[in-house]
């Protein structure tokens, strides 16, 4: 077949369309993935839900003892956990997908580039987020008259910050699957909980020891639930603190860059890589 | 001018060689066989073609380009379909085959997922779910998926393993036709020594890492004074 021939097929590899199109068929393929799992559709509604509820209605005893402002911090507390929960374990899960299926290998073998990879599975995650939240914002509006906008402009800072922290911690959880295998897969799960007494998604840091307050100190998520109290309580939002979050944010995902590529680097030497298909 | 050009290929694993200086070229539309035992070396080379395990020394040319240096041109004209690999079971035959076009960023992907369709006579399939399918079925759409980019080079890893007789046939007739009809390379590995007698121009022999012997199944088989390739395989297993 001649060169001709050829680009008549396929997109110059290289070019900017095909990266578009490599990146979509990553989107596409989580997409039919998602259409055709009942328990993966439920899971966006399920678990956020059955949380929403405990907390919602814990919060709703404690203020009828009069603790005061205690619905918005805790329902505030779990739709911004969400977001980086969600955030972290989607990206997981969609990299997750694809060894359950052994199919690991037909992607890797594809012309597909690991940051286009890591981009699709990321834009297919924030779609998926985008409607988690959304109906965890509805619940929370119609059972408790909490309304996820009353964080006013912060709201958009703070689901940013959350959401890098989260692909972050996802794309670290990636690389771990990636070079300790299937078994390491537990870690999808716990990876954004280990970060979550750090987070004080529920209490402020200054009620941490000294020394968490420390480990507090580099956990960007940390800032982001203070910051969310100080504007519940009516205070400015507290952008400093913020664009503190945002740089640990960058480190964190250079950080996470840097981890992965060593991992895909250290799997195609040992032959790790090739045993997803054993 | 070889497709491909594989150099003095070590891969070590440990404290063991599991390939060991093998060199090999396929040249445009030669179907080329690699056999040997279990643990021989087979499916480690395959996969240092592939750019999924990268070799201890030696090089690895593809198209004229050194794959660890022009990874996204030699992919995107090469694939790969192999029996121990599945393609997401949640998926269609149809949706599976266009995600894939996706990955390859074949031009009209629905286009070239209905072409595949048809040559494969998947028709009835198309609207079915991967995990569904029998395992012949489940072969014969990894080969669309493999032949969605059109690619110059095709890298088989026991392609009819775990079909039975009748399947297996089937898709050896289809990759024969495949093979004549297009003029692809092919780069095949098997246990099953009639299927690289009908299929291959030319066979690799692998023990212990190391190719041992070349030659077409003829030349083989009067290299090693036996009737045909199942004995040349005995003689090289058994040392």
């Amino acid at each position: 077949m001649s060169a001709a021939e050829l680009s008549a097929v396929r997109l110059p590899p290289a070019s900017a369309a095909a990266r578009r199109r490599r990146v979509l068929a990553v989107v596409l393929r989580d997409f039919y993935v998602l259409r055709r799992s009942v328990p993966r559709m439920l899971e966006i509604v399920y678990w956020p839900t059955v949380e929403l509820l405990i907390w919602g209605y814990l919060s709703v005893f404690l203020q009828a003892r009069r603790v005061p402002a205690v619905v918005a911090v805790l329902l505030g507390g779990v739709l911004l956990w969400q977001v980086l929960f969600r955030s972290q374990s989607e990206v997981s899960m969609a990299f997750l997908e694809d060894i359950w299926s052994r199919n690991l290998l037909n992607v890797f073998v594809a012309p597909l580039t690991a940051a286009e990879y890591l981009t699709g599975v990321v834009a297919f995650g924030a779609l998926k987020l985008i409607v988690n939240v959304a109906l965890m914002a509805a619940v929370a509006l119609v059972l408790y008259g909490f309304g996820l906008f009353s964080l006013g402009p912060g709201l958009v800072p703070f689901m940013a910050l959350l959401l890098m922290m989260g692909w972050a911690l996802a794309i670290v959880t990636i690389g771990v699957i990636l070079r300790f295998g299937q078994s390491a897969e537990v870690i999808a799960w716990a990876m954004a909980f280990a970060f979550q007494p750090f987070a004080a998604v529920f209490y402020p840091v200054s009620v941490l020891p000294a020394a968490m307050q420390w480990i507090a100190k580099l956990v960007p998520a940390s800032y982001v639930f203070e910051g969310m109290r100080a504007v519940l309580a009516g205070r400015a939002l507290p952008w400093r603190t913020l664009g503190a979050a945002a740089v640990l944010d960058l480190l964190y995902v250079i950080g996470s860059l840097v981890f992965f590529w060593r991992m895909l680097a250290k799997v195609r030497a040992n032959g790790g890589l090739s045993r997803f298909g054993e | 001018m070889a497709i491909l050009e594989a150099r003095g290929l070590v891969k070590r694993f440990g404290p063991v060689t599991a390939v060991d200086d093998v060199s090999f070229e396929v040249g445009e539309g030669q179907v080329i066989g690699l056999l040997g035992p279990n643990g021989a070396g087979k499916t480690t080379t395959l996969h240092m073609l592939l750019g999924l395990v990268t070799s201890d020394e030696g090089s690895v040319r593809l198209f004229g380009n050194d794959l660890a240096h022009n990874r996204l041109h030699a992919l995107s004209q090469v694939n790969f379909a192999a029996g121990y690999v599945h393609l997401p079971g949640a998926l269609t035959v149809e949706e599976s085959l266009i995600v894939f076009a996706g990955m390859y960023a074949v031009r009209r992907p629905r286009e070239r997922v209905n072409q595949l369709i048809e040559l494969l006579d998947l028709g009835e399939l198309r609207k079915r779910r991967i995990r569904h399918l029998s395992s012949g079925q489940q072969t014969r759409v990894q080969i669309a998926k493999a032949l969605v980019n059109e690619p110059v080079l095709l890298v088989l890893d026991e392609p009819t393993a775990s079909l039975d007789p009748d399947a297996g046939d089937r898709v050896r007739q289809l990759l024969l036709q495949l093979a004549r009809e297009t003029g692809r390379a092919m780069l095949i590995t098997s246990h099953n020594m009639r299927e690289v007698e009908r299929m291959c121009d030319l066979i690799h022999f692998m023990a212990a890492g190391r190719i041992v012997a070349t030659g077409s199944a003829a030349e083989l088989a009067s290299t090693y004074g036996v009737d045909d390739l199942e004995a040349v395989f005995l003689r090289v297993a058994r040392g």
